[in-house]
């Protein structure tokens, strides 16, 4: 995709972004992860609980707030939300891509789609799964994951439904959570839920367990400037993310 | 949690892709941003802009729910245009939905103007001559007369980004005149925020600007100095002792 001319700031793209509208940590950790010349953009669809009733609600604002985004001619839109993109189980975020993409003519992808791409770009096939879902939602995601092609070897989440309680959880939470559950057969370790604060663990993680560590916030990320033609390393944040300077491995990305 | 310090929670139109990036921009430590897209059209007409009184009322209630300290209707015409007692109708309402202080664009551009002591200052907009009409009426309720005033005349709101900061500069020069004590520049969409310290230095007065004014007002309501050094004095004076009233905070169920 060509660059914008003349844009706004300077930048050359502006990612949109839809979040639940209690989610507190997704837009201030896409702000500090992107680079300076990608802006951006944010529109709300309602929640306040992570219950899959609470979760079907939101998926029907997604066709109007895609559109405001639309409007401010984002370059791609990205529901940067994980339950509400797997809740269906296989197939369904592809199914909500469709809906953003035909209700706005924007290229679009969701946490969960970003997730599995993510996966399979770093040849991860056996998985650890750490969550601050409980049981319940958690059970979902695992089986998204593994209609999607992946083995989770175990599951752990926190056991919160109040959406607003995650955001209030320090960076310690996630990484305890990793350290916890990880296991030796498991060849990636992924954190579920983008009001889950993740990014600044990363780094840390990957060292400490000597492979690769997935956020949910951080596949959005990455799948967003991936998506938008940005190739260059974003440092900080784990492998995934510095792997954007590998023209190569990413073109192969579907 | 991200916003220890302060979260605001910043309600734009859904065209705009100034206001998100300079809040962004000047957000210190501990501070963090939250937006909700205020549904509308791109061409600015009264209809358009009444309609964000309406629209606005959802879009507060989306970003109701982080709980934010300030909410910021960041729409300069999208508050003047109907006069000083819609905007104090706006966020009124908006205070009551979104369970925060909301502060306005026309009302900071109004209280930064006053709180200056200006009584005659050049505008600088984006508008056709309809809205700049309203503007001045606006201001001259609150006493204060437009000297000179330049516009770049664009119907289309979105396009209103695409004026680069440079040519906001050059205009701002053009316009202004010895006669006014100071300049504003109106439209949240307008990327004036990074020559208010250029244009200051070069004019010897007070310039100040949409978005400038309503992160003004937001971090006063949040009783946070922001010691943002580098957009203008009105911004750098909340760094100055006192500047920040130390009110008691406004309790809130999350840290």
């Amino acid at each position: 995709m060509a660059a914008n001319q003349g844009d706004a700031h300077g930048a050359s793209y502006r990612v949109g972004l839809l979040v639940p509208s209690s989610n507190t940590t997704v837009e201030p950790e896409f702000y500090r992860a992107l680079p300076v010349q990608v802006t951006l953009h944010t529109a709300r669809l309602f929640l306040t609980q992570i219950t899959p009733e609470a979760i079907l609600g939101l998926v029907e604002e997604l066709e109007t707030q895609s559109r405001l985004l639309a409007s401010a001619d984002v370059d791609v839109i990205v529901l940067g939300a994980t339950a509400p993109s797997f809740l269906k189980g296989a197939g369904y975020d592809r199914e909500v891509i469709s809906r953003i993409e035909k209700a706005t003519g924007k290229p679009a992808t969701t946490t969960s789609t970003a997730l599995t791409r993510a996966l399979r770009f770093l040849g991860a096939k056996r998985i650890v799964l750490g969550s601050a879902y409980d049981d319940k939602v958690n059970a979902i995601a695992q089986g998204f994951l593994e209609a999607n092609g992946f083995k989770v070897v175990a599951a752990r989440g926190l056991g919160m439904v109040d959406n607003l309680a995650v955001g209030r959880l320090g960076p310690e939470s996630a990484y305890e959570l990793a350290r916890g559950a990880d296991r030796t057969d498991a060849d990636a370790m992924v954190l579920a839920c983008t009001n889950w604060r993740t990014m600044d663990t990363i780094e840390r993680l990957e060292r400490d367990l000597g492979k690769p560590v997935v956020s949910t916030t951080q596949v959005s990320v990455w799948d967003a400037l991936r998506m938008i033609g940005y190739r260059k390393e974003v440092p900080g944040y784990g492998q995934l993310l510095r792997s954007l300077a590998a023209e190569g491995r990413l073109a192969a990305v579907a | 949690m991200y916003g220890w310090r302060g979260r605001i929670g910043l309600l734009v139109p859904s065209i705009n892709t100034t206001m998100e990036t300079e809040f962004w921009r000047i957000a210190p430590e501990g501070v963090s941003v939250h937006s909700a897209r205020i549904a509308g059209g791109r061409h600015g007409t009264p209809e358009e802009l009444r309609g964000m009184e309406n629209a606005s009322k959802q879009a507060a209630q989306e970003v109701a729910m982080v709980e934010p300290d300030v909410v910021v209707y960041g729409c300069t015409s999208g508050s003047f245009f109907e006069g000083p007692e819609w905007n104090r109708r706006i966020a009124e309402q908006l205070t009551q939905i979104a369970g925060a202080p909301t502060v306005t664009t026309a009302g900071a551009m109004a209280a930064c103007l006053l709180a200056g002591g200006h009584k005659r200052v050049d505008v600088v907009t984006p508008y056709v001559e309809l809205t700049n009409e309203r503007l001045k009426q606006f201001l001259k309720a609150h006493d204060i007369d437009v000297a000179a005033l330049g516009t770049f005349d664009m119907l289309d709101m979105f396009d209103h980004a695409k004026i680069e900061p440079s040519e906001i500069y050059r205009k701002v020069r053009e316009i202004t005149t010895p006669r006014s004590e100071a300049v504003f520049v109106a439209c949240t969409q307008l990327r004036a925020l990074e020559v208010l310290d250029s244009l200051e230095r070069d004019l010897g007065k007070p310039v100040y600007s949409a978005v400038q004014a309503s992160a003004w007002e937001a971090y006063q309501a949040m009783g946070v100095d922001p010691g943002i050094t580098d957009c203008g004095g009105l911004l750098r004076r909340l760094s100055e002792p006192g500047a920040v009233k130390q009110a008691p905070r406004r309790l809130r169920k999350t840290a």
